[in-house]
C-alpha cells in the first residue's frame, strides 16, 4: 500500500492512545459533543418542519429570522420559559431521572462514530458492541419516564414503547453482523477501512439486505412513523412524555433527535462506507499517485462526504415519516418478530457464503503482502459476480421463504376465522357472563 | 492503556449529565411557578383520574422482554463468532448453524403457539 | 491508583446493592439494581475487559433489567406496604444465609490453588506486562485489543460444547416461559371472550380490539 493509503486508512488512529490526548478531547466535548451535535439536532428539527411542509404544499416556519432559521432557537427559549410541572402523584427522583438517563445515552452512542481519519472521539476495541449496549439504555429510560409519571396514559405509553424498542432492537443488532463478519473486528474504524478496501457493504445482497433490516429497525428504535406508537396521540395523548412539561420535554426532545443522528450515522458507518467515496473513486489519488496529501484536506472531504450520507439517511427518514400512517400495535410487533428476525438470522448465514466466496481469498493475500511485500493482484470481476449471483439468489429465496410463512398462517387464521359460526347479538350477554 | 478511552467516555458522560440538568437550573430560576391544586392533578384530558395506576400488566409484555433476553444473549455469542470467523473457517459456520437452528426452534415454537400475537 | 478507583466503586456498587435490598417501593429497588449492574460494567473496564463490561451493560442493563421491570409490573403490589417487609426473624435467617453464602465464597477465592500453568490468581500480585507473551501467545495488549477475537475463538474451539449446551438453554428458557405463560393466559377473561368467538382482529377491513384489549382496566385482574 502506497503512503496515501496509510495516511487515509483510518487505521491511524490507534486504539489504545500512548499518552492521553488531552486537548483532542476537551475538543471533542466542547465543540462536538455539547456545540456541534445539538446545533445540527435543533437543526434537523427546523429541516424536519420545513420537509414535512413542502410534502404538504405548506411553507413551513418562516416567520422567526429569513428561512425561519432562527426558529430553534425561539423553540429552546420557549422550553425553557415554560414552567416544569411535576405531578403531584409522580415519583419526583425517577421523573427528574428519566429524561437524562435517555439523553445521556443517546450523547453516549456518538462517541465511538469515525467521522473522518482520527476523527472517532475514541476508537474502541469492541467499539460496536459499546454502542449497541449503551443506546439500550434509553428503554430503561422510556420505561422509568413511564411508570414514574403515574398517568395510566403514560404508562402505557411507556410499556409499548419498551416493547417496540427490545423487538425492534433484535433485528438492528442481528443485521449488524454481516458487517462485523466482513471486517472481523468490532472497532467502527476497522469497519471503514475494510469498506476502503472492498468497496461499501450495501453493494452485496447479504449487506444490502442487512442495510435495508437495520434501516426500517433503526426507525422503530427512534419511535419515528410509522412506528411511532408510543407517542401515539389519539390513542395514549403523548404516550410516555404525557406529563413532562418544559424543558424536561425538551430533553426527551433534544434526545430523539440526537439518536436519529446517532442512527443515521450508525448507518452510514456500517454500510455506506463512512466518508468515502464509491469503490473505484476512493481510489483515485492513490491511482493518479498524488502523493501525501495532508490530513486535514482528507478530513474536510471525508467529513463532507459523511455529512451528505446523513443528511441523505436523515432525508429518508422525514421522507417516510410524512408518506406513512402509524402502524398498528399487533402488525408492529409481528413485523419484527415475524418478518425482520427470522430475515436477519437467514442472512447471517449468507453473509457468511458471501465472505466465502468473495472476501476470504483476498483478505489472506492481503495479509500476505503485508508480510512478503509484494504487489497486491485485487481478484478478477468474474469472482464477484458469482458470489453476487448466489447469494443473490438466496437472499431472494430468503425473502421469499419468509414473506409466504406469513401469508400462509395469516391465510389460515382468515380462513378459521371466516368460517367459525359469528355468535349473534342476542347471545352476547351470555357470553360475557360465562367468560366472567 | 485501554482504559484511557473510557476517561474520556467518562468526561462525556459527567459532561451530558450536566448538558440535561444546566437547562433545567436555568429553567428553575427563569421559568414561572406557581404551583395549584389542579396543576399537579395527573392529566387525563380533563377528568380526574380514578383508581390504581400502578396495575398488573398483561403477561404478553413480559414474553416480549423474554425473547429480548434470550436474543439478546444471541447477539452476544454471534459477535465474537463474526470477529473470529475469518480466522475458523467452516466448521465455526456448522457449529453456527446449530445454535441457530436451536434458538430458532425456540421462535417457531412461540410463533406456532401464538405467544408472538398482541391480543 | 487504579485499585483505590476500585474499591471506591466497589463501595457505590455495595451501597447501590443495599438499596436494593431495602426499598419498597419494587421499581426503585430494580433502578438501584440496575446502577449495581452498572457498577460492575465500571468494574470490568478498571480490570481492563471492556469487551465484558460492554455485554454486562447490554445484556444485564438493556434486556435483564427490562425483564425485570416486566416482571415487576405483572406483581400487584409494587408501592410496598406491609406485605412486602418481612418479619424480624425471616430478616435474620435471610441474613445469615447471606453472610453464610458469602463466607462459602471468600473462603473458596481464598484458598483457590490454580494449576502449574496458571496460578492462582488470588496469588497474582500486579498486572503482566504488555510485552510479556512467549512465541505465538497473544501477548496483554493484543489480547485486550482483540479480546472479541479471543473470546470467539476459545467459544469456537475449546468450549465448543457448553456453548452449543447454552443454545439448548436458551430454548428450554424460552419455551418453558411461553408454555407458562400461555396458562396464566388462559384464566384471562379477555382470552375467554376471545376464544368464545367475539374478537375477531385477523379478519381483514375490521376494527382493530386493541385498543380495549390493552387497557389495563381490562385485564387488571380476572376477578372483576
Amino acid at each position: 500500500m502506497t503512503d496515501w493509503a496509510c495516511a487515509t486508512l483510518l487505521f491511524a488512529q490507534e486504539i489504545a492512545p500512548r499518552e492521553i490526548p488531552w486537548l483532542a478531547w476537551f475538543l471533542w466535548l466542547l465543540i462536538g459533543f455539547f456545540g456541534i451535535f445539538p446545533g445540527v439536532v435543533a437543526y434537523m428539527v427546523w429541516a424536519e418542519r420545513k420537509v414535512a411542509a413542502r410534502f404538504q404544499d405548506r411553507i413551513g416556519p418562516n416567520r422567526v429570522g429569513p428561512l425561519g432559521l432562527l426558529q430553534p432557537i425561539a423553540d429552546a427559549l420557549k422550553l425553557i420559559t415554560k414552567e416544569d410541572i411535576v405531578p403531584d402523584a409522580a415519583d419526583p427522583i425517577v421523573h427528574l431521572l428519566a429524561p437524562v438517563i435517555i439523553l445521556v445515552s443517546s450523547f453516549l452512542v456518538l462517541a465511538v462514530i469515525p467521522f473522518g481519519v482520527g476523527l472517532a472521539p475514541v476508537n474502541l476495541p469492541s467499539g460496536l458492541l459499546y454502542l449497541i449496549a449503551v443506546s439500550s439504555f434509553s428503554a430503561l429510560g422510556v420505561f422509568l419516564a413511564g411508570w414514574s409519571s403515574r398517568n395510566k396514559y403514560a404508562l402505557l405509553g411507556g410499556m409499548r414503547a419498551v416493547a417496540q424498542l427490545v423487538s425492534y432492537e433484535v433485528p438492528q443488532v442481528l443485521s449488524t453482523i454481516p458487517v462485523i463478519l466482513f471486517t472481523g473486528s468490532l472497532s467502527l474504524v476497522s469497519m471503514v477501512d475494510r469498506q476502503y478496501e472492498f468497496g461499501w457493504f450495501v453493494f452485496s445482497p447479504p449487506g444490502f439486505l442487512a442495510f435495508v433490516v437495520m434501516t426500517i429497525a433503526s426507525i422503530a428504535e427512534v419511535n419515528r412513523t410509522p412506528f411511532d406508537l408510543p407517542e401515539a396521540e389519539s390513542e395514549i395523548i403523548a404516550g410516555y412524555h404525557t406529563e413532562y412539561s418544559g424543558m424536561r420535554f425538551g430533553l426527551f426532545f433534544l434526545a430523539e433527535y440526537l439518536s436519529v443522528f446517532a442512527v443515521s450515522c450508525l448507518g452510514t458507518v456500517l454500510f455506506l462506507g463512512g466518508g468515502l467515496l464509491p469503490f473505484p473513486l476512493n481510489r483515485l489519488a492513490e491511482w493518479m499517485g498524488t502523493g501525501d496529501w495532508p490530513a486535514i484536506v482528507v478530513n474536510i472531504g471525508m467529513v463532507s462526504v459523511f455529512s451528505i450520507k446523513v443528511l441523505g439517511y436523515v432525508f429518508l427518514m422525514f421522507w417516510v415519516r410524512v408518506t406513512l400512517p402509524r402502524m398498528r400495535v399487533d402488525r408492529m410487533m409481528n413485523f419484527a418478530w415475524k418478518y425482520l428476525v427470522p430475515l436477519s438470522i437467514g442472512n447471517i448465514v449468507i453473509a457468511a457464503v458471501w465472505f466465502e466466496m468473495v472476501l476470504r481469498d483476498p483478505i489472506k493475500r492481503m495479509a500476505q503482502v503485508e508480510i512478503t511485500g509484494d504487489e497486491y493482484i485485487p481478484p478478477g470481476i468474474g469472482v464477484g459476480l458469482k458470489g453476487w449471483i448466489v447469494t443473490g439468489a438466496l437472499v431472494i429465496a430468503l425473502f421469499l421463504t419468509v414473506l409466504r410463512v406469513n401469508r400462509g398462517s395469516h391465510a389460515s387464521k382468515i380462513k378459521e376465522i371466516t368460517e367459525s359460526p359469528i355468535p349473534l347479538p342476542s347471545e352476547a350477554p351470555a357470553l360475557f357472563a360465562r367468560a366472567r | 492503556m485501554v482504559m484511557l478511552n473510557y476517561v474520556f467516555i467518562c468526561f462525556l458522560m459527567l459532561g451530558a449529565v450536566g448538558f440535561a440538568v444546566a437547562p433545567l437550573i436555568l429553567e428553575r430560576l427563569i421559568a414561572p411557578r406557581k404551583r395549584g391544586r389542579s396543576k399537579g392533578e395527573t392529566y387525563e384530558c380533563g377528568v380526574l383520574t380514578t383508581g390504581e395506576t400502578w396495575i398488573r400488566f398483561r403477561i404478553q409484555y413480559f414474553i416480549y422482554a423474554l425473547l429480548f433476553v434470550v436474543f439478546d444473549i444471541e447477539t452476544v455469542f454471534l459477535y465474537p463468532w463474526a470477529v473470529s470467523y475469518v480466522g475458523l473457517g467452516g466448521f465455526a459456520l456448522v457449529e453456527m448453524v446449530i445454535f441457530l437452528v436451536v434458538l430458532l426452534i425456540g421462535l417457531i415454537y412461540a410463533w406456532a403457539t401464538d405467544a408472538l400475537k398482541w391480543v | 491508583m487504579i485499585q483505590s478507583i476500585f474499591l471506591l466503586f466497589s463501595a457505590i456498587g455495595l451501597m447501590a446493592a443495599l438499596g436494593t435490598v431495602l426499598s419498597r417501593n419494587l421499581v426503585r429497588a430494580a433502578l438501584w439494581l440496575v446502577a449495581f449492574f452498572f457498577i460492575i460494567a465500571v468494574q470490568f473496564v478498571l480490570l481492563e475487559a471492556e469487551f465484558l463490561a460492554a455485554i454486562q451493560v447490554l445484556v444485564y442493563i438493556g434486556a435483564v433489567a427490562i425483564l425485570l421491570l416486566f416482571g415487576i409490573m405483572l406483581t400487584r403490589n409494587i408501592q410496598g406496604d406491609e406485605t412486602t417487609s418481612a418479619s424480624l426473624n425471616t430478616k435474620l435467617i435471610f441474613g445469615a444465609l447471606g453472610l453464610a453464602l458469602f463466607a462459602v465464597l471468600a473462603t473458596a477465592i481464598v484458598s483457590h490453588k490454580g494449576t502449574p500453568e496458571r496460578p492462582a490468581w488470588s496469588k497474582i500480585q500486579g498486572r503482566p506486562d504488555d510485552e510479556a507473551g512467549r512465541d505465538g501467545v497473544l501477548t496483554r495488549k493484543d489480547t485486550i485489543n482483540n479480546m472479541a477475537k479471543t473470546v470467539g475463538d476459545e467459544m469456537m474451539t475449546r468450549f465448543v460444547i457448553p456453548f452449543e449446551i447454552a443454545g439448548l438453554l436458551l430454548t428450554v428458557a424460552l419455551v418453558g416461559a411461553v408454555a407458562l405463560a400461555r396458562q396464566v393466559g388462559a384464566d384471562e377473561p379477555i382470552d375467554r371472550v376471545r376464544k368464545a368467538g367475539f374478537t375477531r382482529d385477523d379478519a381483514p377491513a375490521n376494527g382493530s380490539p386493541e385498543g380495549v384489549a390493552e387497557a389495563p382496566g381490562a385485564v387488571a385482574s380476572p376477578s372483576h
